[in-house]
C-alpha cells in the first residue's frame, strides 16, 4: 500500500542519528520551557528557530516541533507538583494532580500523565497519519457558527468545575467572561474597560491569570494556613498501582480522541480539549465525587487530550497550511524560512518531509515517556523540601514566568494582583478553575458570535442551515438540563413504584 | 550560497534574543562602537533594541527581524536584539517606544497599525512622536475567490454586491483589508458585509469552508492555494502588477476599473527626539541596507513590492495616508 511506504519511508527519514539526536533535544527543551510558567510553546519555538536554520529543513522541524509537544509533558510537572500550570492546556490538571501531590501521589500521578500523553499521541498520530484529509475536509465545515455551538458547550461544562456550589462555580466562570472584555474589541477596535491604561489596551493575558490565581495563591493560602509539615511519602506510594491504570485506561482512550479533534479545529484547541475530557470523566465516573480530591483520571484524561491536540493542530498546518494553533502558526513561518511553501500542495511537493516530521512525533512522544517516567519519582520527590525552602522558590518560578510574558513588569503585577484575589477566592470556597475556562473561551466566543452575526445579517436563523452547530447546542442543553431531568424522572418513577406497592 | 549569509544572521539574531529572554531586562554590557562611515559624528554606543508591536511569526515579525539582520550586515559590529512586544493591536510596543523618547538605541518595525491607532482608539501616541527613519516596502491586498465561484473578474464582484449581500473576510477592524474594502466601497458606491477575522489563516480556511464570498489576503497567506488551483485571485489594489511570475497575470484594480491603490507601509521608526546625526546614521543604515541581496531575498520571499521612502519624502507620505485613514476610519471605527 502507498500510505504503508510512505509511512515506513517517513521513520527512515526520522531515525537518522542526527534527526534523533534533535528530536532529543527539542523535546528536551520543550520539557523545560514548559516547566517554566509564561514561557509557552510558541514564545519557545519563536526564540529557538533562528538557530535551527542552518540545519537541513526537516532536522530543523523535527526539533522545532519536538520543543511544541515536550512543552505539553513540562508544563504538567509544575501542574501537578507546585499547582502551578506551565501552561493553559494543564490547568485543568492542577485539579487533581496537586490534590494527588499533597496526599503523597505526586509520582504515579507524573507517572500516568506521561503514560496518557503517550498513548493518547500514539492515537493521534495514527489518525493523523490515515485520516489527515478527511479530518482537513472537517475542519473547513467547522465555521464561526460552528465555533459558537462549540464555545457554548465548553461554557455548559463549567458546571462540571463547580466544586461544591455551583453558584460560585457560574460566578466564577462569569468572572471569566468579564475579564476576557478587558482591550482593544478585534471586531470593533474599541477600546474597552482599559481606563486609559496603555497596559489594558491588550487586554488581561490568561498567563497572568493563571499564574496568579494557582501558583501565588496557593502559596499565600499555605501560608496563612501556618504550612504544614513536608509530605512524607513511602516508596510503594511512588509507583503507579495496578487500580491506578485499571481507572485510568478508557479516560486516557477517550481523552485522546476528543483532544484530536479538537486540535483539528483552528482556535479551540488543547485547553478546551482539557477542559472538557475531564468534565466527560467526571460524568461517566461513578464515582464522581473524587474529582477534585485527588481522582487518577482527572490527570490521565485532560493530559491524553491535551498532548492529542497539539498532534490535531498538525492536521490543517500540513494539509491546507492554516495553522490550528498559535505553536503551528510560527512552525509555518518556519517553514517559509527554509523555502518551503506551506498549502495543499505540500504533501505531494515534499512527502519525505511531511511523513518524516509525523514519524518524529511518534518517537519523540516515545524519547518523552522513557525520560518521564524514571523522573517523575526524582521530581516528585522535591515535595520533601521544608515549606521554608520550596514557597519562596514557587514564588520566584512564578514572577519569573510572569514577567516572561511580555518582557515587562506589568505582568508580574497582574499575576501579584491576582495572587491576592485568587486567596480571597479559596478561602471563601469559590473554585478558579472556570475564571480560566470563561477567560479563555470569551473572547473566542464574542468574536465567532459576531462573525457569525454578520454571516448571517444578524439573524440567528443561520444557525438553522448549520446541522454540526445545532447537534452541538443540543450537546450543551443536554449537559445542562440532563441532570434535572433525569432527577425528574427518577422522582415519578420513585411515585409510580411507590403507587404500585401501595 | 546566497542564501549562507542571511542565514548567518539569523543566527547571530536568535543569540541578541535569547540574551534578552534571560538577562530580563539587565542592561547589556556589550559596548562595542561600530566603524564609522564618513568620520562618524554618532553611532550607537551599545546594544540596539528593535521593538515588534506584534507576535512572532506575523509579517512586522518577520519586518523587524529582517532589518535587525540587514543593519548588522551593514554595519559589522552592531547588535540589535528583537523583542516582541505585541498586545492591543501594537499599541502596547508603540507604547513602549514612547517611554523612550531621546534615546536613539530604540528602533520599531513600524506598519499602518503605527498612524491608524491613534485614529481609532485613543492611545497616548501620535506617530509624529517618533522619527519615521525610512519606508522600505509595501503590502498590497489581493481579493481572493474560491476555484468554484461565480465570479470571474472584479466587476462581477461588484455586480453582486449591489444586488444581494456579499461577505467579505478581512483581518482586523482597523487593518489594511478593512481600509481597502471601504475605499472600494467607497468608489463603486456599493457595500460589503465584513466578517472579521483574527489571521490571514483563519480568512483562507472561512473562504475554503464557504463561510465568506470573497477575502482580501496578503499574497504570502494564500500562494500555497494559488498554486494548487483551490483559489484564485482576481485583482490586486497595487499601482501594478507584481513582477514575479507567480502572481504577474493578476490585473490591479485599476485595470479592472476601480480606482483603489491603497497598499501598507513597511518601514522603520526610531525613538521620537533624537538628534539630527543620529536619524541620519540609521537612515543611511536602513538604505544601504535596501541595496543588497538580502533585501531582495526578504521582498521576495513575502511578496511585498519594493518601495523605499526616507526623511521628508517618508513624513509627507504618512501626512497623507494619515487623512486617507481619517476618511475611512474616522467615520466606520466609532
Amino acid at each position: 500500500m502507498e500510505l504503508w511506504s510512505q509511512i515506513i519511508d517517513g521513520f527512515q527519514a526520522a531515525l537518522t542519528p542526527t534527526n534523533l539526536a534533535y528530536c532529543f533535544i527539542g523535546v528536551l527543551l520543550g520539557t523545560v520551557i514548559g516547566l517554566l510558567p509564561g514561557l509557552g510553546s510558541a514564545t519557545g519555538v519563536a526564540i529557538l528557530l533562528p538557530l535551527t536554520l542552518m540545519l537541513d529543513p526537516l532536522t530543523a522541524l523535527i526539533m522545532l516541533a519536538g520543543i511544541y509537544y515536550g512543552t505539553q509533558y513540562g508544563a504538567t510537572i509544575s501542574s501537578v507538583l507546585v499547582s502551578t500550570p506551565g501552561d493553559s492546556a494543564t490547568v485543568v490538571t492542577t485539579i487533581d494532580g496537586y490534590q494527588l501531590a499533597r496526599q503523597g501521589r505526586a509520582g504515579p500521578a507524573l507517572a500516568i500523565a506521561a503514560i496518557a500523553s503517550f498513548l493518547a499521541g500514539t492515537i493521534s498520530i495514527l489518525l493523523l497519519m490515515t485520516l489527515a484529509p478527511v479530518f482537513a475536509g472537517f475542519a473547513l465545515n467547522f465555521g464561526p457558527p460552528e465555533t459558537v455551538a462549540l464555545v457554548t458547550l465548553g461554557l455548559a461544562g463549567v458546571i462540571g468545575f463547580t466544586g461544591t456550589s455551583r453558584a460560585k462555580g457560574l460566578a466564577m466562570g462569569a468572572l471569566g467572561l468579564a475579564i476576557a472584555t478587558v482591550g482593544i474589541d478585534a471586531q470593533t477596535g474599541i477600546a474597552r474597560f482599559t481606563f486609559g491604561q496603555v497596559e489594558l489596551l491588550g487586554g488581561i493575558g490568561f498567563l497572568a491569570v493563571i499564574i496568579g490565581l494557582f501558583a501565588v495563591a496557593e502559596v499565600m493560602s499555605q501560608v496563612s494556613r501556618g504550612g504544614g509539615e513536608p509530605i512524607r511519602t513511602r516508596f510503594r506510594d511512588m509507583l503507579l498501582s495496578r487500580e491506578d491504570w485499571r481507572r485510568s485506561r478508557m479516560p486516557i482512550v477517550r481523552g485522546g480522541i476528543v483532544g484530536f479533534f479538537l486540535g483539528v479545529l483552528p482556535g479551540a484547541g488543547a485547553t478546551l480539549a482539557s477542559f472538557l475530557s475531564y468534565d466527560i470523566e467526571r460524568r461517566l465516573s461513578k464515582r464522581p465525587e473524587r474529582f477534585g480530591k485527588g481522582a487518577m483520571e482527572g490527570v490521565a484524561a485532560p493530559e491524553a487530550a491535551n498532548n492529542a491536540a497539539v498532534n490535531g493542530a498538525f492536521v490543517p498546518t500540513l494539509t491546507l497550511g492554516i495553522p490550528g494553533s498559535g505553536t503551528t502558526a510560527v512552525l509555518l513561518g518556519a517553514f517559509l524560512l527554509f523555502g518551503l511553501q506551506p498549502g495543499p500542495l505540500l504533501l505531494e511537493q515534499q512527502p519525505e518531509l511531511v511523513w518524516g516530521l509525523i514519524a518524529s512525533f511518534y518517537i519523540g512522544n516515545l524519547i518523552l515517556l522513557l525520560l518521564n517516567l524514571p523522573l517523575a519519582p526524582a521530581f516528585a520527590s522535591i515535595l520533601r523540601l521544608r515549606y521554608t525552602l520550596l514557597y519562596p522558590f514557587i514564588l520566584l518560578l512564578a514572577f519569573i514566568g510572569a514577567y516572561a510574558i511580555e518582557n515587562r513588569l506589568w505582568g508580574v503585577w497582574m499575576a501579584f494582583a491576582f495572587g491576592v484575589i485568587g486567596y480571597f477566592m479559596k478561602r471563601y470556597g469559590y473554585p478558579a478553575a472556570p475564571v480560566i475556562l470563561g477567560l479563555i473561551l470569551g473572547g473566542l466566543f464574542e468574536q465567532s458570535l459576531e462573525q457569525t452575526s454578520s454571516m448571517g445579517g444578524g439573524s440567528f436563523a443561520i444557525f438553522l442551515e448549520r446541522p454540526i452547530a445545532l447537534a452541538l447546542f443540543a450537546l450543551a442543553g443536554l449537559i445542562i438540563l440532563g441532570p434535572f431531568v433525569a432527577r425528574g424522572v427518577k422522582a415519578l418513577a420513585g411515585k409510580a413504584t411507590a403507587r404500585v406497592q401501595q | 550560497m546566497e542564501e549562507l549569509l542571511s542565514r548567518r544572521d539569523f543566527l547571530k539574531r536568535g543569540g541578541g534574543v535569547l540574551l534578552s529572554m534571560y538577562a530580563l531586562g539587565l542592561a547589556s554590557c556589550g559596548g562595542r562602537a561600530s566603524e564609522g562611515e564618513d568620520g562618524a559624528e554618532w553611532e550607537p554606543s551599545r546594544s540596539v533594541v528593535m521593538i515588534v508591536p506584534f507576535d512572532p511569526g506575523g509579517g512586522s515579525d518577520i519586518l523587524g527581524r529582517a532589518m535587525a539582520a540587514g543593519l548588522e550586515e551593514v554595519r559589522p559590529g552592531l547588535n540589535i536584539n528583537v523583542e516582541n512586544r505585541s498586545g492591543g493591536s501594537g499599541a502596547v510596543g508603540y507604547s513602549y517606544l514612547l517611554e523612550q523618547r531621546g534615546d536613539p538605541h530604540f528602533l520599531l518595525a513600524s506598519e499602518t497599525a503605527g498612524v491608524a491607532l491613534p485614529i481609532t482608539t485613543e492611545t497616548p501616541f501620535h506617530w509624529t512622536d517618533y522619527t519615521p527613519v525610512a519606508q522600505i516596502a509595501e503590502d498590497a491586498t489581493l481579493l481572493v475567490v474560491r476555484q468554484d465561484a461565480p465570479y470571474q473578474s472584479l466587476p462581477e464582484v461588484i455586480e453582486a454586491a449591489g444586488a444581494e449581500r456579499v461577505l467579505v473576510g478581512v483581518a482586523g477592524a482597523t487593518g489594511l483589508d478593512t481600509i481597502v474594502t471601504s475605499l472600494m466601497e467607497e468608489d463603486q458606491g456599493v457595500e460589503f458585509e465584513r466578517v472579521v477575522f483574527e489571521s490571514g489563516g483563519e480568512i483562507v480556511a472561512a473562504l475554503l469552508g464557504g463561510d465568506i464570498d470573497i477575502a482580501m489576503l496578503n499574497p504570502g497567506e494564500v500562494i500555497g492555494q494559488l498554486e494548487a488551483g483551490d483559489m484564485r485571485a482576481l485583482v490586486v489594489f497595487a499601482d501594478e502588477r507584481y513582477e514575479g511570475e507567480q502572481l504577474a497575470d493578476i490585473p490591479t484594480a485599476q485595470e479592472e476599473g476601480v480606482d483603489v491603490t491603497f497598499t501598507q507601509y513597511r518601514g522603520l521608526f526610531a525613538a521620537g527626539d533624537i538628534s539630527p546625526e543620529e536619524r541620519s546614521y540609521w537612515e543611511e543604515a536602513i538604505l544601504e541596507w535596501a541595496e543588497t541581496q538580502s533585501y531582495d531575498e526578504y521582498i521576495e520571499r513575502n511578496y511585498l513590492i519594493s518601495e523605499i521612502r526616507a526623511g521628508q519624502e517618508f513624513e509627507e507620505y504618512l501626512r497623507e495616508y494619515e487623512t486617507t485613514l481619517e476618511g475611512v476610519l474616522g467615520e466606520s471605527g466609532g
